[in-house]
């Protein structure tokens, strides 16, 4: 049993590397923009940090924004789908869409998402 | 009772690492923003009153436009009758012994002593500090048990899938919803949509304990009351001309 | 006197029968979940105002009737009475079966059923609701633990104390229950401390009803002795449960009556044209209590077991009818928010609920999960002496 875990919790921690190094293969429109401008660093200044901890951190930020009425730009959900939302023909695919920012990897590591029932998937203002 | 922030304290050690880049970071993009960063405080209750003899029956209807242009809720497609949400609804009632008739709006009433938030089994219904009682769906796992414990029928179940919902309002199948006060405007120092709406002085949103605020002003001076006061719930939303 | 237990052979058609049969309700009431989960609810007849609708009338009636069901081992282990004492057994696992049947209705039923986990970790210690999950929780494994103590011979001795503990946790599981209804103060028509014993009597009467028809037909199907000294008892006792409940609810509806406040409830009895006024009447009083008292104690029908078992599923059939008219009768009436003003518009109006079939469907599964693990239970392991015949139950019994 204990051996299972290992092997599993081994698993999910490569597809999380899987990435590392090379770039996302769909980062979204805003921040592919900062990542050419050589900016993206000033926002998520370490790549495995951000990959491992984003659950934590969002987790973190929900219950002091709805508990607390703290409502910082860090951290916040809206902020990384205004981000990382790409547009197709004049309009926003969904993020959580097959193939955008957040699905590619939770697909590939089998973890489903709950954000997004509740929470907007694309950036509001219009293109 | 209110959930403790701090046992997640694990977590203070990685933001602590990054609340650095944090501040540089927040140069380019917090700049827009009218940020408040401090937890809210008993310090603050947030109330209404509404007086109704300044409403007309197209102002109530102009509050109840508005809290569905802000907060996105009315446009469900599948629900139906008593299926659809209603945050803030308008009543129309008559006096049994004199024949009045007056209109009012309904909605949340922000108890102090919230029976919906008692009768919550998993603390998602819940009170912030400064009276504001909202749901965290993120908690919520529609039991609807609130609803039969509201004393106002001001909560409403989501019926069915949502999608496009406004950035600051999220809302989802099989969670509870009612009024937040429009606690998203508070936050920054704004009003209530349904308050804005009305223009004069049918509306008065403010913090009840501010001996200098306006609703804190004209509660002194006026005959208000709140409904079914005998339950002794403490509402935070009163109303005078009833 | 020794009572031996024996397992049910289980290898006949009707055997395979009856688990084929459960299990379509079973996977009819899965598939049911699915869509309602799948679309949400407004494809059943549930809204704003109904919002506990049949599937809380199933999943609740279930969990009266389990604490229930444990009474007769209660009264073989706390009242120290001997016939009831080979019955022991198999009352713990009606009682397991029903509740395990009704929590499934329950949570299924939940608008985030995925987040049962959530359900299990965040306690709120003022809500009823969450102390009643642990209620629960507590109540498998305190009759479970019993179940052991009775099993093992080795541990015989302490069945006795696992016995009274188990007693006391239903009835504190069963005012649990009840006060689900009994503390919501703005709802005139539960508001009141009475709903804690009156859930007590119907917890009596259901799960003996549901115990009584369980023994006899796993006892014709498999073919045993059942004396009719051990019916007899059953017979008396569920007539005693079945009035005790009659009494509470008049002793209720009086109550309400006079207050003014609660015209609704009034309402609720009276106005001929409401189909819940009519649910209670002819459901719940003629249906559920007054023809099983009549079937149970008029001379006529002594000791016939067609008779018997026919009062016991109109008692359970009037059970599940007077669950409706308390949860759903109870919010169909508009709340009282203007006492002295007639509401005009906007709210007030009498709902009239509609149950979907997938909610039936989802009901009824709970009722075949239940049954399906007792068939299961007593095949796999000795719930069931070989013979309750007269002599056997009662060894100073004169025929
Ligand atoms: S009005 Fe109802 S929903 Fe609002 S705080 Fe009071 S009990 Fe809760
Ligand atoms: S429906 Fe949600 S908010 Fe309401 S009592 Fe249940 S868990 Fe709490």
């Amino acid at each position: 049993m204990n051996r299972l875990l290992i092997i599993l919790l081994a698993l999910s921690y490569t597809s999380v590397f899987a990435y590392s190094g090379e770039g996302h293969i769909n980062l979204g429109d805003k921040a592919s923009e900062l990542e050419d401008e050589g900016k993206s660093r000033d926002i998520h200044p370490s790549l495995s940090e951000i990959r491992k901890m984003h659950p934590e951190f969002l987790l973190h930020k929900r219950d002091k924004t709805l508990r607390q009425g703290v409502r910082t730009k860090r951290d916040s959900l809206k902020a990384c789908v205004n981000c990382h939302s790409t547009s197709k023909d004049g309009e926003y695919i969904p993020v959580n869409a097959p193939d955008q920012f957040c699905s590619t990897c939770h697909q590939k590591v089998g973890v489903s998402l709950d954000c997004f029932s509740c929470h907007r998937t694309t950036p509001q203002e219009d293109l | 009772m209110s959930k403790k922030l701090n046992r997640r304290d694990f977590i203070k050690s990685t933001t602590a690492s990054t609340a650095g880049v944090a501040t540089i970071a927040s140069g380019i993009s917090l700049t827009t923003f009218a940020v408040n960063d401090n937890p809210v405080t008993k310090e603050k209750r947030w109330g209404m009153l509404v007086d109704i003899n300044q409403l007309s029956e197209s102002d109530i209807d102009n509050m109840v436009n508005a809290c569905q242009e802000e907060n996105g809720w009315g446009n469900e497609t599948h629900s139906t009758g008593h299926q659809k949400p209603s945050w803030i609804k308008k009543i129309k009632v008559k006096d049994r012994a004199t024949g009045k008739i007056d209109s009012l709006p309904m909605m949340c009433q922000h108890c102090e002593q919230p029976p919906c938030v008692d009768v919550c089994p998993t603390n998602a219904s819940m009170r912030r500090e400064d009276g504001v009682v909202l749901v965290d769906k993120h908690l919520c796992i529609g039991c609807r048990y609130c609803m039969m414990a509201c004393p106002y029928d001001a909560r409403s179940f989501v019926h069915e899938n949502l999608s496009n919902q406004k950035e600051h309002m999220p809302r989802g199948k099989g969670t509870v919803e009612s009024c937040t006060l429009c606690v998203h405007r508070v936050d920054k120092g704004g009003v209530p949509a349904c308050a804005e709406a009305v223009s004069g002085e049918g509306v008065i949103f403010g913090d009840l304990y501010d001996a200098d605020s306006k609703i804190n002003q004209t509660l002194k001076k006026i005959q208000s009351t709140q409904i079914r006061a005998d339950l002794n719930l403490n509402t935070g939303v009163r109303y005078s001309g009833i | 006197m020794n009572i031996r237990y024996q397992q049910i052979q289980g290898r006949s058609l009707g055997f395979y029968a009856l688990v084929a049969g459960l299990g379509v309700f079973i996977l009819a009431a899965l598939g049911s979940v699915y869509y309602m989960e799948h679309n949400g609810h407004f494809v059943t007849g549930m809204n704003n105002r109904i919002v506990w609708g049949l599937p809380h009338v199933f999943a609740l009636f279930l969990i009266i009737a389990a604490s229930g069901a444990l009474n007769v081992a209660s009264i073989a282990s706390v009242f120290q009475k001997k016939l009831y004492k080979p019955l022991s057994r198999l009352s713990g696992l009606v009682a397991l079966a029903l509740l395990a049947g009704g929590l499934m209705v329950l949570v299924l039923d939940l608008g985030r059923p995925d987040r049962l986990i959530v359900a299990m970790t965040e306690y709120n210690f003022k809500s009823i609701f969450a102390w009643n999950i642990i209620l629960y929780n507590g109540f498998f494994v305190i009759v479970a633990v019993y179940l052991w103590m009775m099993f093992e011979r080795r541990m015989n001795k302490f069945s006795r104390k696992a016995g009274i503990a188990a007693f006391i946790w239903r009835l504190i599981l069963t005012t649990g229950t009840g006060s689900i209804f009994g503390l919501l103060v703005a709802r005139h028509a539960y508001d009141a401390m009475i709903m804690a014993p009156k859930f007590i009597a119907m917890s009596f009467s259901f799960g003996l009803a549901f115990f009584i028809l369980i023994l006899m037909a796993s006892y014709k199907w498999s073919e045993r002795p059942l004396g009719d000294v051990v019916l007899n008892r059953l017979r008396n006792l569920l007539g005693v449960f079945v009035a005790a409940v009659l009494y509470f609810v008049i002793v209720f509806h009086i109550g309400n009556i006079y207050l003014a406040e609660n015209k609704n409830v009034a309402m609720l009895l009276f106005n001929t044209n409401s189909i819940y006024t009519n649910l209670f009447w002819y459901g719940q009083i003629l249906l559920g209590s007054l023809v099983p008292l009549l079937l149970i104690y008029h001379p006529v029908f002594k000791g016939n077991r067609s008779v018997l078992g026919l009062a016991s599923l109109l008692v359970l059939i009037g059970g599940i009818v007077q669950m409706y008219v308390l949860i759903i009768g109870g919010q169909a009436y508009p709340l009282e928010m203007f006492p002295g003003k007639e509401i005009l518009e906007g709210y007030g109006e009498l709902v009239i609920y509609q149950a979907s079939l997938p909610e039936m469907l989802l009901g009824v599964g709970g009722v075949a999960v239940a049954l399906i693990a007792v068939v299961f239970l007593i095949k796999f392991l000795p719930f069931l002496p070989e013979s309750l015949a007269d002599k056997v139950a009662d060894p100073h019994h004169k025929a």
